[in-house]
């Protein structure tokens, strides 16, 4: 998805405010920080519930599931693969989903505090 | 084993990591590069010296060790070791990248405004080193007299000297490079022996792990009470540790903060996956090494065990030679970290300061590792995680996310964390041997699930009952925290510097 923002083109001749005092000083500019600060910790919190859930779910399922620790795939038991290698992934993956909605947000943020 | 394989792989270690150390002095030539290499390393750099320096004794040889004793309940973890970085990269990275402090000390004095925080802050940090390095020494101790028949003392006092001199003579530039190279020698030193071990067992079509599941130590699995409270330790305690975060300055931005930890990430995955290889491997085939207190040497002993001749010969040093980096390139790591605390806060800041720092923070631990008993390695780790999870995890962690926090309640919270976890650490240290940790209460054996709250709690309620005490300075410093860097030209001239 593509946003298309509609803004004049900055002339040289302006001097370029640094971005950060400009949001330390205005009451707007707090708004926005205000705002990033709450999106950042709400998407930290919502993957890192997600990756505990699945974390726990682990364990949860080799104990309920009779037999299922013991199967074994290509001669190694299902429990050990799981728990020594199947939650890498697990990890992996969440710290990219992580990763790029940060951005994603500071994007957002730079484009209200710098656009405007 | 033959002697002569341990002390020419220590040897081998040693002056690798000694060429590559001064080839780096070269490069640092003012204090910023001594503290933290100039925030020019690049990602790939970073992160394998990140993985170089977190990838420690407990990592290298006491999780297979751990899994020798107690199976699938030790892959705990593994899993605890990295999830904790996962936690770094969501609640810490990139603010602290943003913060422009160096040490943890400075993160927390620049956030509340507070010296006497920053003097807390300091002990603290202090504290962790120390207790972090012994574990090391220790695994140095038992590498040495189980490879060479040396007495134990030599291995503590060689690994000593070694990053006395690294550190004295590079600073952080050189460490970069010398812990980069050691992740990349510890993850051979594990990969090349268990590929060879898989297919001589393999050939001799042996290679069933029907026998996995067999438990050659009889001990009781553990409960949930217990891996909760390890995990616990583990996914808050990585946050709070003094020579992890300092990379994190080394980065040039928040967003390449990010990066980086991702890339630390892969590299822990694929590392994790060998010590539960061996683990998994001495279940079936060396079983007996879990009496007697040898477990931990398991990854020293098996390629030996169960390949002959010079080629087990070969094998070995190698895996010697990765243990050796282990305990090099944590110790130094936590050296460099201490050394950058002590000289800023009792010693002036000066390039001298920091050398007889590194000396001080390299010998005090070296006193305590003669004085204690080596336990399980993967264990007493862990608890050093606990520690640093009820003290420095929640100042960084409130300090980045809370508004509220102030330095009274920072220092309450911090105390109460220290002396809770570290009063459970002394009890279960003088209540016997960690051997007989089964008949230990769990609680006390595994503390950080009720110490990490009650820090948390304290923290919070003495912030709330002084309020007036937040600095007058939060807005500034949040909206530093937070808000991403103006593109690298600019941002270069305003951070570099020291304030």
């Amino acid at each position: 998805m593509t946003r298309v923002r509609v803004t004049a083109p900055r002339s040289a001749a302006k001097p370029v405010r640094d971005s950060r005092e400009a949001a330390e000083e205005s009451d707007v500019g707090q708004v926005f920080v205000r705002s990033l600060i709450r999106s950042q910790l709400r998407l930290a919190i919502v993957v890192a519930a997600g990756f505990l859930l699945i974390l726990l779910a682990f364990p949860l399922l080799l104990g309920l599931v009779p037999g299922l620790a013991e199967a074994e795939i290509a001669g190694i038991p299902f429990g050990w693969l799981l728990l020594g290698a199947g939650i890498y992934p697990v990890i992996g993956l969440s710290a990219w989903l992580y990763i790029r909605t940060a951005a994603r947000n500071e994007a957002r943020y730079r484009d209200l505090a710098e656009g405007g | 084993m033959n002697p002569v394989v341990g002390i020419a792989a220590f040897v081998a270690v040693s002056v690798a990591t000694a060429v590559i150390g001064f080839y780096g002095l070269r490069i640092s030539r003012t204090t910023g590069d001594f503290y933290v290499a100039s925030r020019t390393v690049r990602p790939w750099w970073n992160a394998s010296a990140i993985g170089g320096e977190y990838l420690s004794a407990a990592s290298f040889l006491g999780v297979a060790g751990l899994v020798l004793l107690s199976g699938t309940d030790a892959l705990w973890f593994p899993i605890g070791y990295t999830a904790g970085y996962l936690m770094l990269l969501f609640f810490v990275a990139a603010p602290l990248r943003r913060s422009g402090a160096y040490t943890i000390p400075d993160f927390t004095e620049v956030r509340l405004d507070s010296r006497p925080v920053r003097r807390v802050t300091s002990l603290v940090v202090v504290v962790v080193g120390w207790l972090y390095i012994v574990p090391q020494l220790h695994g140095a101790a038992l590498t040495i007299r189980i490879t060479t028949g040396l007495p134990s003392w030599v291995g503590s006092v060689a690994v000593v000297i070694v990053v006395c001199l690294t550190v004295m003579a590079g600073g952080m530039k050189s460490i970069t490079f010398v812990q980069a190279f050691q992740y990349w020698l510890k993850l051979t030193a594990l990969a090349v022996p268990i590929v060879f071990i898989a297919l001589v067992l393999a050939g001799n079509g042996a290679f069933s792990v029907a026998e996995a599941n067999s438990n050659p130590t009889g001990l009781a699995p553990t409960g949930p009470y217990q891996n909760i409270s390890l995990l616990v330790a583990l996914l808050f305690g990585t946050l709070g540790l003094p020579h992890v975060l300092v990379r994190f300055y080394t980065n040039p931005d928040g967003q390449s903060a990010r990066r980086t930890t991702l890339i630390v990430l892969g590299l822990l995955s694929v590392f994790y996956l060998f010590p539960t290889a061996y683990g998994l491997i001495g279940r079936m085939f060396a079983p007996d090494l879990a009496q007697g207190g040898r477990s931990d040497a398991l990854v020293l002993l098996l390629p030996g065990r169960l390949i002959g001749g010079p080629a087990g010969d070969l094998l070995s040093a190698l895996v010697v030679a990765g243990a050796f980096a282990a305990f090099l390139s944590t110790t130094s790591g936590l050296v460099v970290s201490l050394a950058g605390v002590i000289s800023q806060d009792v010693l002036g800041g000066s390039v001298r300061g920091f050398r007889l720092a590194a000396l001080i923070s390299a010998t005090v631990p070296l006193g305590f590792a003669f004085m204690t008993d080596s336990l399980a390695l993967a264990g007493s780790v862990g608890l050093v995680f606990a520690f640093t999870a009820s003290t420095i995890c929640p100042a960084l962690l409130l300090g980045i996310w809370w508004r509220g926090l102030t330095d009274v309640g920072a220092i309450a919270g911090m105390v109460t964390g220290g002396v809770l976890c570290g009063g459970a650490l002394v009890a279960g240290a003088l209540s016997g041997p960690a051997m007989s940790g089964a008949a230990m209460p769990q609680w006390l054996a595994q503390p950080a699930a009720w110490t990490v709250p009650a820090a948390f709690a304290v923290m919070i309620v003495v912030s709330r009952a002084t309020k007036g005490r937040v600095p007058r300075t939060l807005t500034k410093v949040m909206t530093r925290l937070h808000t991403p860097e103006r593109p690298l030209a600019t941002e270069r001239q305003g951070t570099t510097e020291r304030p």
